[in-house]
């Protein structure tokens, strides 16, 4: 494809697949949706919440719920405004394959498939990256002492494993997300936070990466394909 | 060998051109997709995608579908039921082919 010339040669259904993230859009979605919601969770938890209760997870859950929701049609409308005038309109990936994701065994077994048989223009590069974001760090996170040098320890493999295993994927990482990915462990042995405010760093931290990588695609996305001068009309 | 070439002589010459087999090829491996995005991923004019389209469809091989996306028209192209049943008849065919030419070679 013109706009990345390092992606390999790959099927058609391979570069359909490709073609949903070429704008970054949904990685900018899935980001923002995280960061909105867990930023409400942290200040609910600050000002309103008792440590005992914890609600502050219904949140989290209510903006992932929201992103599963109703993410497709504010991508469709997206994708119609900034995408499909200019590169064209490709069958988006299949919704159903969404309820998949309720194991996770399953979520972490899709995380690090390369990608999707060759004919199948299906993926869900995001959501499962953010999937395994989150499961690492929830389960790393803690004061304990061994559980944070654990946490530092466990990122930087996930970071190096999704490089290594996805490189050749119809969406491979860039090397750049993957080092924010590796040293977000690290850093979090340097930084103090309160137990109960560490859970809601994770969906924060991996909100942030996600827009990061989402804008820095659709920047070069716009870049390379300015908007076509005459509208496109009847064409066949 | 003649039974090699009696091969040959059967595929469909239709599928066979190349801008239309790399047409069919795109929209069997993508469901379905609209006449810029085959236009930029193909390599082709406009008017050239326009008239492989249209004998695509006039054999009933590709469906052609006016939609709009909010308020942005596309033109929708997809394989139809004989164009898939065409398209995998093409493909095994010359498979055969070119495989007995390797075990012959």
């Amino acid at each position: 494809m013109k706009d990345h010339p390092e992606t390999p040669a790959a099927s058609p259904g391979k570069r359909a697949a490709s073609y949903w993230f070429v704008d970054g859009l949904p990685d900018i979605l899935a980001g923002m949706t995280l960061l909105l919601f867990g930023a409400v969770g942290l200040w609910w938890c600050i000002h309103l919440s008792t440590p005992a209760a914890q609600p502050h997870f219904f949140f989290i859950a209510a903006g992932l719920l929201l992103l599963f929701w109703k993410g497709r049609a504010v991508l469709d409308f997206l994708k119609s405004r900034v995408t499909y005038p200019r590169t064209g309109y490709v069958r988006p990936p299949d919704e159903s394959s969404v309820t998949r994701l309720g194991n996770p065994a399953t979520l972490i077994t899709m995380s690090l498939t390369p990608g999707p048989p060759p004919d199948e223009n299906v993926t869900h590069f995001n959501t499962r990256t953010v999937y395994v974001v989150f499961l690492w760090c929830f389960l790393c996170s803690g004061l304990d002492p061994w559980k944070r040098w654990y946490t530092a320890f466990a990122m930087v493999t996930l970071a190096a494993t999704l490089y290594l295993w996805n490189r050749r994927s119809e969406r491979p990482y860039s090397w750049w997300s993957a080092l924010i990915l590796a040293l977000t462990g690290p850093a979090l042995l340097w930084v103090d936070i309160a137990p109960r405010l560490q859970s809601l760093l994770l969906p924060l931290l991996a909100g942030v990466w996600l827009t990061t990588q989402g804008l820095f695609t659709l920047v070069h996305y716009l870049r390379v394909n300015p908007y076509p001068r005459a509208p496109e009309g009847v064409r066949a | 060998m003649t039974q090699r070439i009696q091969e040959i002589s059967q595929l469909d010459r239709l599928i066979h051109e190349p801008a239309r087999l790399a047409i069919m090829l795109m929209l069997g491996g993508v469901g379905e997709a609209d006449f810029l995005y085959l236009q930029r991923e193909g390599g082709f004019t406009q008017g050239n995608l326009s008239g492989h389209l249209t004998k695509l469809e006039e054999a009933g091989y590709v469906a052609i579908e006016k939609k709009f996306k909010g308020k942005m028209p596309l033109t929708v192209c997809s394989l139809t039921g004989k164009g898939k049943t065409a398209f995998t008849e093409y493909s095994s065919r010359m498979l055969g082919v070119l495989q007995s030419n390797g075990s012959a070679g």
